[in-house]
């Protein structure tokens, strides 16, 4: 079911898999830059300013992987298609 | 003790009641730690060139894992496979365990899954490292030279991400399909969690394989060279 050679779980649940990895991605970066930003804010006393950048690079970082997870499944489609049609 | 388990276990409220403080997760974890050894020790006992139950079992497994790694790392994730299979295992029964009356998951506890992550990524950055050497930071310096500082701090955010996103996506789903099964027995014992039992058996597996396909995917970019 799972494991055919050098593809990624196909059908519905490739999709959930590739669902969840996508939505985590992207609050979880947003996460670590708001918190990063937050206590390195404590720590020098620079009070809104570092929580504000790192957050917009928290998110740019999230909009990143994303983006880079969407170049992968596209590779692995176009791989796959590839496959089907006979050439690469 | 942060989000515990399930209040339903048997066992370890009875290793209390003795006098031996063990948490509940801590305990299904030495549980899935001793099965998984035993189960090593009787097939490596009795390996034959035609496999037997046990045998064929774990060959259809590791085999297969390991044809997916290999198809998608190259002959390099041979070095990693061992590594990822034990994941793959470890986590999958782990995950199983929770759907024994009597039993819970150990990860549907954050600790469990946070000790996974973190081990994850120190483990891929060790590989880049041992590598790439020094040359593992072109990995977060992105093409464009101009843009690196940038770059590293979106880098490392996005790579601090990895292993908050590994724990949460694991506790969230194996925690969440406990509560949906005490709530659906509560309401209707046995008829409402029998289908449950398929559907969450199938998800608990993908849970792990997710895991598993996550790793491997951090560990062949931290393998091949900085694009």
């Amino acid at each position: 079911m799972f494991f055919q050679k050098g593809k990624q779980p196909s059908g519905t649940w490739g999709v959930i898999l590739n669902a969840t990895t996508i939505g985590l991605q992207l609050v979880t970066a947003t996460f670590i830059g708001l918190a990063t930003g937050y206590f390195l804010d404590k720590w020098l006393g620079t009070k809104p300013w570092l929580t504000l950048v790192m957050l917009i690079l928290g998110v740019v970082a999230g909009f990143k992987s994303v983006y880079e997870e969407v170049k992968r499944i596209q590779e692995y489609e176009r791989k796959d298609s590839g496959q089907h049609s006979g050439k690469d | 003790m942060v989000a515990g388990g399930l209040p339903h276990q048997l066992v370890p409220v009875l290793l209390h009641e003795l006098g031996v403080p063990v948490p509940p997760h801590i305990f299904f974890t030495w549980v899935v730690m001793a099965i998984l050894i035993t189960m090593g020790i009787l097939v490596q006992k009795r390996v034959s060139m035609v496999p037997g139950g046990l045998q064929n079992f774990f060959e259809v497994i590791i085999g297969g894992l390991e044809d997916f790694v290999v198809a998608n790392i190259g002959e390099e994730g041979r070095k990693v496979f061992t590594i990822l299979a034990t994941l793959f295992i470890f986590i999958w029964f782990n995950n199983l365990m929770g759907l024994i009356p009597g039993c819970d998951a150990s990860t549907a506890n954050v600790n469990t899954n946070a000790a996974m992550a973190v081990v994850v990524f120190l483990y891929y950055n060790y590989w880049g490292i041992r590598e790439h050497g020094f040359g593992y930071i072109k990995h977060f310096m992105g093409p464009i030279l101009a843009l690196a500082p940038l770059m590293f701090i979106i880098e490392v955010f996005s790579h601090l991400a990895r292993p908050l996103s590994l724990t949460l996506r694991l506790f969230g789903n194996i925690r969440g399909e406990e509560i949906v099964l005490i709530l659906l027995f509560s309401m209707a014992p046995i008829v409402a969690t029998i289908p449950m039992y398929f559907l969450f058996g199938l998800a608990k597996t993908i849970q792990a394989f997710i895991f598993f396909m996550l790793t491997m995917i951090y560990l062949k970019g931290s393998l091949e060279h900085a694009h």
